[in-house]
């Protein structure tokens, strides 16, 4: 009798703990671009995410517009825009898939697969670094991306193009729903 | 990512389980207008921005007829002697023509230039914000400038063709076409900024 009361408690409290969900509060993102001549940094701070915790699997999403990158100099925002076909594919996504085991870590190793410009680029090994905030939970890292990766043709000033390096630094601050 | 929520929170989304375990965009709140492509959007910015760049390349060839036609000016107005009758040397007619010549290349450069950035599709709802707010209002000295000066400089060897010292307006001349060159130069800088020299690295 007390094991088949063990064994209802345990198949009620099971799919509670494989079923909870995740929400994006706050986040900053920020593409940098580097030029002999320029250093310039743009930042967003109007992405939105999702996570979705079942079965001792986590799935993430985290999209933003392009065309809310600011670098303060709007010439420059819309250049950027154009370059990277925002128009045409005005949203940036990142998806992550991890085991729900490895989500209590300090410093989590994550495969991203960002959807920018057209293209879909498959980051490995991203390290990402999570702090606790009460019941939020801040995530900070860098994506390691290129301009190859996205097949964006670099701009150039005064004939000398911008580096193919062009990594994205996040801050994001994680709330469960 | 976040570790895994209280399961309480988790009992709640059990009686409202998801369709899948994968979110998607639909799922975040964006608007139709923020996640649908927009082709017309997108050609407007291509032509912008191919406008922009002759107008960058032009601006910069502009520079050089501009810093030619300074240096040759030397060579187009009088000179007054040293000696004690203070005799004036007049200008020869090739050094007053090249000068003529070049700030006329000058001015129709500058024309080009101006018009492919006038030109230039206007994007709506971007206004104008850092550096290329003070490119843009240098316009207003540059502009004026580039005009003013063939005019004063027209009026002053007028003057000079007919044996006057260049005088009233026209003794202006020299101090327009500075000021023009000196906010042209700078609209250029603007644009650029903040510049920061390290051509030493890949």
């Amino acid at each position: 009798m007390r094991f088949a009361l063990v064994l209802a408690v345990l198949a009620a409290t099971l799919p509670a703990q494989a079923q909870s969900q995740w929400v994006l509060q706050q986040s900053t993102l920020t593409w940098h671009v580097t030029h002999p001549m320029h250093e310039v940094a743009g930042t967003s701070h109007d992405a939105k995410g999702k996570g979705i915790c079942a079965n001792g699997e986590c799935n993430f999403l985290i999209a933003v517009p392009v065309n809310t990158f600011h670098s303060g100099d709007s010439n420059r925002d819309l250049h950027m825009l154009q370059v990277v076909r925002g128009a045409d594919f005005p949203m940036v996504t990142v998806r992550t898939s991890l085991p729900q085991s490895e989500l209590n870590s300090p410093t989590i190793s994550a495969d991203l697969d960002v959807q920018f410009a057209g293209q879909t680029a498959h980051y490995s090994h991203v390290e990402l670094h999570r702090t606790r905030h009460g019941g939020d939970v801040e995530i900070t890292g860098t994506i390691p991306a290129t301009c190859s990766d996205f097949k964006i043709d670099r701009p150039s000033f005064l004939t000398i193009p911008i580096h193919n390096e062009i990594p994205v630094d996040f801050d994001v601050l994680w709330s469960p729903e | 990512m976040p570790d895994a929520p209280l399961a309480q929170n988790a009992q709640t989304q059990q009686q409202k389980p998801p369709q899948t375990n994968e979110p998607s965009l639909g799922d975040l709140g964006f608007t139709p207008a923020q996640t649908e492509a927009n082709a017309k959007l997108q050609a407007r910015l291509n032509k912008r921005t191919h406008m922009l760049k002759i107008h960058q390349t032009l601006g910069l060839i502009t520079l050089a007829p501009m810093a030619a036609t300074v240096i040759v000016s030397s060579g187009a107005k009088p000179k007054h002697s040293h000696t004690v009758n203070g005799t004036v040397i007049e200008p020869s007619n090739a050094g007053v023509d090249l000068h003529a010549a070049l700030g006329s290349a000058t001015a129709v450069m500058y024309g080009l230039t101006a018009y492919y950035a006038i030109a230039a599709p206007k994007i709506k709802g971007v206004k104008p914000k850092g550096a290329i707010r003070l490119h843009r209002d240098l316009v207003w000295i540059h502009a004026p400038g580039m005009v003013l000066t063939p005019i004063l400089g027209g009026m002053a060897l007028n003057q000079e063709n007919q044996g006057e010292k260049p005088h009233g307006i026209a003794a202006a001349h020299s101090y327009v076409a500075w000021t023009t060159v000196t906010a042209y130069a700078a609209s250029a800088v603007a644009v650029s900024w903040p510049i920061h020299w390290k051509f030493w690295e890949k």
